[in-house]
């Protein structure tokens, strides 16, 4: 039904589309697989009318199209579900729906008559809303529900989902899937955006893989797996899940007791949470987030302060104490906000390098720094560490996400920490430098430090952990073992659904 | 004290009152429109000064009051595409643009009044509009039914541009562009052509207040509005951005405005503190300001141009 | 879309342009040669030099008498600044050989601090800064030019300079003629009087105008409302309003948005007496009298005083006495013959001593 034709689109200094040939057909999903800033969502806007093509054209059913404006692609039954919620937050559901629809009661709204289409929709696809809830209440499954239902209110055959799965939960994942699938079992057919590799593998047809603007390769999902389709966006091999020789975990050198930890809003986040990470061993939690795992990370970290609990570092209690003295203890931290608590975006690279041990010898020599040491000292992080920057005094906000991570990891591991925890280490990172990442942590259990990783990447998680911690509501439901559990039970664990009353494993 | 509360002296300053907050009502619901699709224009009171002294001339001319309001319309909505044109089109930094179309009214006004006019010479006034029977109610006929055309027009603008900004998809297209103009945009809302639309309402409806005031005083002069186009910007903030609030504002404004003159007419307020008591309707309408449009938030994407990012 | 864009800039630049040659520079001087013709705008002070050079007949090599003004509002305000110009212009005709440039408008009063000093810079031979707001410009330019003549009004003090003349009037004489007159002619025993903020000239009237009333009428019931602006327009009006609410039937009011309160008063048949211009023009059934002011009285003196080598260092006062102050009625106001026979006898009293004003 569609053919886009050598499509190439330029910004200034980038080529973001060279000459990129897709195609869908009827009743198809065919997904859109890159990282990060390889042209997806370009060639998806331009198909949607909101940026125009520099050269190339558009087929629509056989016949050439000029998509100038979003209101052509509606025209045209081209529906578009954006990376970020395009919605209007103080409007109701049925208001977002409407919007830019004529009414049928002409310049009179007739919100009463979409409601009623809504629901008929809701009913048909399970797409449950109600229409008449403001769109700021809804959770971030609600709104994506609503998304879904703005395209098939105005008919949309051929609908762009831009990452609909970033932000839901594994339920929410399959609840949308079942959803999509229904949609192209009535004919439509459907562009999957998305770099997680097993959702990609669960649900398309045929996978285009893009990198840099361009093609490198188009595959029927069969006979694709995660590696080949990872070497396609990277061009290169890419371990996906790093290789984890055995080590014997030691004595526990983390322990969290009856920790509990109120929120920004005032409410307990955390709520008497036990924890415990052993010398050798990466413990995961995994959590839908806003479950109180990035309040408990910055408590152990010293950035919020408990209102109960213990936390042991070796033997010291190291609760509400500052950041300092938390680090002293051997504590090291990678936040989940990089720019915003993990690095200081104005400072170069080595600057940042040195931050957290700036006051110590070598560097420091009679109150002045040592610039020769200093120099030295971040040329060989930089160079172990794989950071890519052009200079040792570039500032950090120039790098990519990917090299910041690495940037940070660099300082926070190099001084053999006994703890080390590690926020969301690879969000937002390239597929390279995850892997390198990945890498890094599972080698730092040979020097017999206890890690805590906290991910929202299920897929993280599984490749990394020795053991995964599910939390939920603040507390841990579950304690499992990621060589002998599945995904859908840890899925069920963190929408908060005990272990003991689905598993039926002793 | 006691003067001040005979029932002749409270309906005379309570008219008063309801006169001064004519022209910010009009002023401040235009501006209500422009700033709930996104747009803060501060021209208004440049434009209102342009839309008195095209109004006034107009009366002068031809002593048709009506003509007047007229051309009261036209060059507001001519300042109106102007402004939208330099603040949706060529997406200018909003809060200097409107001071550009600010002086630009305040200057020509009163070179065209120096060139075409001179001396100021008074015009016809609105009529006063006598009901029968209800204009002879004692007191309520007195505050209610004895005011000019305008003044009607003006709270009657009210229920109008509520019922459009709620209940039309003009409407939600306005509330849409504002809070979210990407989002409209990718529903094919042309955010362009509602803010153009917006604009053009705030421009023509600030025109209406120049030329209701200036025909209300029956004279022209320089600066004639003395910046009461400002305190309608205020006022849509302290009225959160709804035609309700908005003329709760107003009044709120030329009460205060009234009885502050009354009491000062009175001696009750004497001569020495009057200066101090010139300043109590700012005072009160920026404490009131401070209470009540907390709790409300500005539209989103107020004063940020929008483009698709091409 | 690119080409688009340029055409508006276009017309934006043409709207610019427009509003910019509407809205000369104070710095900048439009010559005209008629004096009929003059420019102003609001928001930037407007100069315009009348030069009559082909009137004049006297020797073309003669250099012409320079006089410069600079006043905050409107040149035809009826009112503070129209006082100044109709001086100046009287002046001119009398002298013949005189050049004038005018800055207006300016309000603010560093436009006004720079307009004076460009004047000095010219050579002209006395500024005029027509405004007390003024004085602390003055007092800072004047001793860098001290070969230029200047004055100040109005005020009554020369900061001790040699090259600064203060000029003020008198303005409560008038007012307290014309108060008397109007106590004689209220049957209602309330009189309105609007003034701008409670300072200087406009101080000196109201209070002179009351003391007027309350000396033919000691029942009148005078009231006084401060509006504390000279440009709202819309708050005199309502005072006007509130005043006849209060049962007013004659009123009077100084600055320039007293206009506001004279329409009101039309409207209502309520009688007027102005001052600073005649306001006859305003509403020609209900104004009685003007206070008018001949600034020209002063301005003779001041210019002999430069010609004969002395400029500055003194200071002078319009009054009835010295025919600065002129009482101007409006001949369409069927004024009782007793009641003008009253205001006569005011005027006299006040000039030979047997009556005080108050102040
Ligand atoms: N509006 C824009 N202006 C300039 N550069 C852009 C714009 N949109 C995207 N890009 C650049 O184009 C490239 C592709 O971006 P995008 O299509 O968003 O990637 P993806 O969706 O695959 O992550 C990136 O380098 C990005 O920085
Ligand atoms: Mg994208």
């Amino acid at each position: 039904m569609l053919e886009m034709r050598a499509i190439t689109k330029r910004f200034p200094g980038v080529l973001a589309n060279d000459r990129v040939d897709f195609d869908l057909r009827a009743g198809e999903v065919h997904t859109l697989l890159g990282e990060n800033g390889a042209g997806k969502s370009t060639l998806m806007k331009i198909l949607y009318g909101l940026y125009q093509p520099d050269e190339g054209e558009i087929l629509l059913n056989g016949s050439p199209v000029e998509i100038h404006s979003p209101t052509d692609a509606i025209d045209l039954n081209v529906g578009m579900i954006h990376q970020h919620f395009m919605m209007v937050e103080s409007l109701t559901v049925a208001e977002n729906v409407a919007l830019g629809l004529p009414s049928n009661r002409g310049f009179r709204t007739d919100l009463d008559a979409v409601s009623e289409r809504i629901t008929e929709l809701g009913t048909r696809y399970g797409l449950k809303i109600d229409p008449s809830a403001t769109v700021w209440q809804l959770s971030v499954g609600q709104k994506q529900r609503v998304e879904i239902i703005k395209a098939l209110f105005r008919d949309a055959n051929l609908l762009i989902l831009d990452e609909p799965t970033a932000v839901l939960t594994p339920q929410e994942v399959d609840q949308l899937f079942k959803t999509l699938r229904q949609m192209t079992e009535d004919g439509r057919g459907l562009i999957f955006i998305s770099h997680k590799l097993h959702e990609v593998l669960a649900l398309s047809d045929r996978i285009t893989v893009l990198r840099q603007g361009r093609i490198t390769g188009q595959v029927p999902v069969e006979g694709a797996t995660r590696e080949s389709l990872a070497r396609m966006m990277v061009g290169r091999e890419v371990k996906l899940a790093p290789d984890k020789p055995a080590v014997e975990p030691g004595r526990p050198r983390l322990r969290i007791e009856s920790l509990t930890v109120l929120g920004d809003r005032g409410d307990e986040a955390v709520r008497s949470l036990n924890l415990e990470v052993r010398a050798g061993e990466i413990l995961s939690i995994a959590g839908v987030s806003g479950n109180g795992q990035r309040e408990m990370a910055e408590t152990i970290g010293g950035l919020r302060q408990p209102t109960s609990g213990a936390i042991f570092i070796d033997d010291t209690d190291v609760a509400g104490k500052t950041p300092a003295e938390i680090r002293a203890a051997g504590l090291s931290y990678v936040p989940e906000g990089r720019m915003k608590n993990g690095c200081i975006g104005a400072f170069t690279v080595s600057e940042n390098l040195l931050l957290v041990d700036h006051q110590k010898a070598p560097y420091v020599k009679w109150g002045l720094f040592d610039f020769g040491v200093i120099k030295e000292h971040s040329a060989q992080l930089v160079k172990q560490y794989a950071v890519k920057t052009p200079t040792l005094d570039t500032t950090a906000r120039s790098l990519s996400g990917g090299n910041i991570q690495k940037l940070i990891l660099a300082r926070e591991i190099s001084g053999t920490p006994k703890v080390l925890v590690a926020s969301q280490p690879t969000r937002g990172v390239d597929i390279g430098a995850a892997e390198y990442i990945h890498k890094r942590l599972v080698e730092q259990r040979t020097e017999d430090t206890a890690i805590l990783v906290i991910s929202e990447d299920l897929d993280e998680v599984f490749a990394l952990a020795d053991r995964i911690a599910v939390i939920y509501e603040g507390q841990i439901m579950g304690m499992v073992d990621p060589a002998t559990t599945s995904r859908e039970e840890i899925g069920l664990m963190m929408a908060g659904v005990h272990p003991e009353t689905t598993s039926d494993r002793p | 004290m006691s003067d001040f509360f005979t029932t002749a002296i409270l309906v005379a300053t309570a008219a008063s009152g309801v006169r001064l907050a004519v022209p910010l009502l009009f002023a401040s619901l235009g501006e209500t429109f422009g700033q709930r699709s996104g747009v803060l224009n501060l021209g208004v009171d440049g434009i209102m000064l342009l839309g008195a002294f095209g109004g006034y001339y107009a009366v002068l001319q031809t002593g048709s009051v009506w003509l007047g309001l007229l051309i009261g319309i036209v060059v507001g909505m001519l300042l109106g595409l102007v402004s939208a044109l330099i603040s949706v089109t060529l997406r200018a930094e909003q809060g200097i643009s409107g001071i550009g179309i600010y002086l630009f009214g305040l200057g020509m006004s009163d070179l065209l009044f120096q060139k075409l006019v001179g001396t100021p010479l008074p015009i016809t006034k609105f009529p006063k509009l006598n009901f029968p029977v209800l204009s002879d109610i004692p007191v309520i006929g007195e505050l209610l039914f004895q005011h000019s055309v305008v003044v009607y027009l003006a709270f009657l603008a009210v229920p109008v541009s509520m019922y459009i900004i709620n209940k039309t998809t003009f409407g939600m297209n306005i509330r849409a562009v504002g809070e979210n103009p990407e989002a409209a945009d990718s529903l094919g809302v042309s955010v362009n052509r509602i803010r153009y639309a917006t604009v053009i309402i705030g421009g023509t409806l600030a025109g209406v207040a120049g030329a209701a005031l200036a025909i209300d005083l029956g004279i022209f002069q320089q600066n004639l509005t003395n910046a009461q186009g400002f305190i309608a910007i205020a006022l849509v903030y302290f009225g959160a951005w709804r035609p309700v609030g908005v003329m709760l504002g107003s009044l709120l404004y030329g009460f205060v405005n009234a009885i502050v003159l009354q009491l000062k007419t009175l001696a009750i307020i004497p001569p020495d503190l009057s200066d101090f008591a010139a300043m109590a309707p700012a005072i009160i309408t920026i404490l009131a300001l401070v209470v009540v449009a907390r709790r409300f938030k500005a539209p989103a994407a107020l004063t940020k141009p929008y483009s698709r990012g091409e | 879309m690119k080409k688009n864009r340029l055409t508006w800039l276009i017309v934006v630049l043409a709207l610019v342009l427009v509003a910019a040659a509407c809205s000369d520079d104070s710095g900048t001087t439009t010559t005209a040669g008629d004096s009929d013709t003059t420019t102003t705008a609001g928001d930037t002070p407007t100069t315009t030099t009348a030069g009559d050079a082909e009137t004049t007949t006297t020797a073309a090599s003669a250099e012409p008498f320079k006089i410069a003004i600079v006043a905050p509002s409107a040149q035809n305000d009826l009112a503070f600044t129209q006082s100044i110009v109709d001086a100046v212009n009287v002046i001119k005709d009398e002298m013949g050989n005189v050049e004038v440039q005018i800055t207006d408008n300016t309000f603010i009063v560093e436009d006004a601090a720079s307009a004076i000093r460009a004047y000095a810079v010219d050579g002209v031979d006395l500024v005029i800064a027509h405004g007390s707001q003024y004085g602390g410009s003055l007092q800072e330019i004047a001793p860098d030019f001290p070969d230029t003549a200047f004055a100040w009004g109005t005020a009554a003090d020369t900061f001790g300079l040699s090259n600064v003349f203060a000029y003020e009037a008198a303005s409560d004489e008038g007012g307290y003629v014309m108060g008397a007159m109007a106590a004689a002619l209220s049957e209602s025993n309330t009189i309105g009087i609007v003034g701008p903020v409670e300072v200087g000239d406009a101080k000196l009237y109201v209070d002179g105008f009351k003391a007027g009333a309350e000396a033919q009428n000691p029942d009148a019931n005078v009231l006084v409302n401060y509006t504390g602006s000279f440009s709202d327009v819309a708050l005199a009006s309502e005072a006007a309003q509130a005043f006849a609410a209060n049962g007013a039937d004659v009123m009077t009011g100084t600055a320039q948005m007293v206009v506001g309160a004279v329409t009101v008063a039309s409207d209502v048949n309520i009688i007027w007496f102005g001052t600073q211009a005649n306001q006859t023009s305003l509403a020609p059934d209900i104004v009685v009298a003007s206070q008018v002011y001949h600034w020209e009285v002063v301005l003779r003196d001041i210019i002999a005083k430069i010609e004969a080598g002395t400029p500055g260092g003194e200071q002078f006062k319009i009054d009835l006495a010295n025919g600065g102050e002129v009482i101007e009625y409006n001949d369409a106001f069927a004024l009782p013959a007793d009641v003008k026979q009253l205001g006569e006898d005011t005027i006299a009293g006040i000039i030979d001593g047997s009556i005080k004003t108050g102040s």
